[in-house]
């Protein structure tokens, strides 16, 4: 009988099971094998290189831009969206009338892809017709013309083409793209908060405020520290929107590690040195996760 | 059931729900642009004031997206999106709930050990492996195939985590009452569990199939073939042509999203607390 069950438990697992060893556990073994070694696609045989790929990356000034610019626009993206995500949510456990319309509206970027998004901005960008800045334009004419000592004519900033706003555009349209997503997550747990407290708290005269920061804020942890997580990991792992938009410039402004460690590894065949590149993102991601969990978890 | 008591009307409440009123406003103006300016001629995109309303209004630039076929395919990619992320939403059913189900109801040794090693994969993210997978599909003989595009996708563990969680909480009465009538494992499987499993069968199909209809960097790199590419991967290249026809580019994009804001807004519902129930964004 027991034999016979765990036949049928090898059977039932075998198809996952396969997927799962070739292109999962595999890889994570092969890579770090990978790294080990100067594997230029194009030559015949790779060479052992020991940890060399790993000194260089610590080297390399490159990567160290990317590194930078990436902590940057995680920094960028990170604490903004998650507010803006929260106060979504804040907002929908309102339970307001509509509220299922806003629910979408807000969550409905999520389920673009990404090159939708790039292409997207790109044209909301555009410097001489772009959306953006006609309503910046127009907003700086109307101060002007409100206080016209104190501005100066119509605004335009130059989004994706100048090393100084590339990475906040960059950012911006990340929030817009991703704060529906995050904003369930704390939805989910604003839900689980028992509304007794809150109304007992407001019983006792507690303001919105106060109801927010010594009751519901303290209870949500858990929430922000799980979301807070997730956007530090996936934000790391930002290609595609500088892949698209700017491809690294002006100027490496938007160098992000996972662009570089895909322009060595397609664009210069250096596959060992990216897949250390891979490996150095992971090990600092994890760091910084587990750096997290020590600061923010509810002490007990 | 959550009691909804309608609240009475203060200042404080109508101010935030047109703060709410003006977020998704500003949520949705790029979308709404996006499809307004793929309904102008291109004549009249470029202007020194924005029109939120085509006017006249004219599919021009969709028929001149499928019209331009020799350099882009657009109709092949097209089709190349919805064979792979059909085929990717087919599988990963198959074999994430079977794996689910021999981790939830059939007992082997170490399974928990087992469960526990696939669930701590999913915080590696993809990218990380990027080089040594592509280097393992490359060596299947599997650059530019449909096969390249679809089988390494269906390893993630979210399926198996999501599916495990839901049939633990099928009552094993009814299990057991069809064991005890003679039924095997797979019967059960089959007959039993994945017809009550469907709420959260259709949860995972929907994500799978948005997320992979909108993958970019898997597609990206295993194929290089312009007959083999996917759309979002196509009308990135059309873009990169037509820089400026924004008529055109912003049509692509509309076609590329059309599907997965339509199946959205059918399984709003499910998709919505699909997320609030597992807590995993797509």
């Amino acid at each position: 009988m027991g034999r016979k069950r765990t036949r049928w438990a090898i059977l039932f697992l075998l198809p996952y099971g396969i997927l799962f060893s070739v292109f999962v556990v595999a890889p994570m073994l092969y890579g770090l094998f990978i790294s080990l070694h100067k594997w230029y696609i194009l030559a015949p045989h790779p060479t052992f290189v020991g940890f060399r790929n790993y000194s260089a990356i610590l080297g390399d000034d490159l990567f160290r831009a990317a590194f930078w610019q990436t902590a940057y626009f995680v920094a960028l993206v990170v604490p903004t969206g998650n507010a803006l995500s929260m106060l979504f949510a804040i907002g929908l456990n309102q339970n307001y009338r509509g509220t299922t319309v806003y629910k979408v509206a807000y969550y409905l970027p999520v389920v673009m892809s990404v090159s939708v998004v790039a292409i997207l901005w790109r044209w909301l960008y555009s410097a001489e017709f772009g959306l953006l800045n006609y309503y910046l334009g127009e907003s700086g004419r109307t101060l002007h013309r409100l206080a016209p000592g104190v501005v100066g004519g119509a605004w335009k900033i130059p989004w994706l083409t100048n090393s100084r706003s590339a990475m906040p555009a960059i950012a911006l349209l990340s929030i817009w793209w991703g704060a529906g997503g995050t904003m369930l997550v704390y939805l989910a747990g604003l839900k689980n908060i028992p509304r007794e407290l809150l109304e007992a708290a407001e019983i006792d005269g507690a303001s919105p405020f106060r109801r927010f920061w010594c009751v519901t804020w303290p209870l949500l942890r858990p929430t922000t520290l799980f979301c807070l997580v997730m956007s530090v990991i996936a934000s790391s792992q930002v290609f595609g929107q500088t892949y698209i938009l700017t491809g690294g410039g002006p100027h490496f402004s938007t160098l992000t590690v996972i662009l570089y460690m895909y322009q060595q590894g397609f664009g210069l065949y250096q596959l060992g040195y990216a897949a250390a590149v891979g490996y150095v993102l992971f090990a600092a991601v994890l760091a910084f996760t587990i750096l997290q969990f020590r600061l923010l978890q509810v002490r007990q | 059931m959550i009691r909804r008591r309608r609240k009475p009307l203060r200042i404080s409440g109508i101010a935030a729900q047109c703060a709410m009123i003006l977020a998704a406003l500003v949520m949705l103006a790029p979308i709404v642009w996006m499809i307004s300016t793929s309904l102008k001629p291109e004549g009249t995109v470029l202007s020194a004031q924005p029109h939120w309303i085509p006017r006249p209004f004219t599919l021009d630039s969709f028929t001149g997206l499928f019209t331009q076929t020799q350099d882009f395919p657009v109709v092949r990619w097209l089709l190349n999106s919805l064979f792979v992320s059909l085929s990717v939403t087919v599988l990963v059913l198959f074999v994430t709930s079977t794996a689910a189900y021999a981790f939830a109801r059939l007992e082997f040794k170490g399974r928990e050990l087992l469960f526990m090693v696939v669930v701590a994969t999913m915080i590696i993210p993809s990218q990380v492996t990027l080089i040594p997978v592509f280097l393992i599909v490359q060596k299947l003989g599997w650059f530019n195939t449909y096969f390249g595009l679809i089988v390494p996708c269906l390893a993630g563990a979210f399926g198996v985590f999501l599916l495990r969680q839901f049939f633990l909480s099928i009552p094993v009465e009814l299990e057991e009452a069809a064991h005890v009538d003679g039924a095997g494992p797979l019967t059960i499987y089959w007959r039993v569990v994945v017809p009550l499993a469907k709420p959260a069968l259709a949860t995972l199909a929907i994500f799978t199939f948005i997320g992979s209809w909108n993958d970019f960097v898997w597609p990206l790199i295993i194929t290089n073939d312009v007959s083999m590419r996917t759309l979002p991967i196509g009308i990135m290249i059309f873009q990169g042509r037509y820089t400026l026809e924004y008529g055109l580019t912003m049509a692509a994009a509309v076609v590329c999203t059309l599907p997965v804001i339509a199946a959205f807004l059918i399984f709003q519902k499910r998709i919505t607390e699909g997320i609030a129930t597992t807590g995993i964004k797509q």
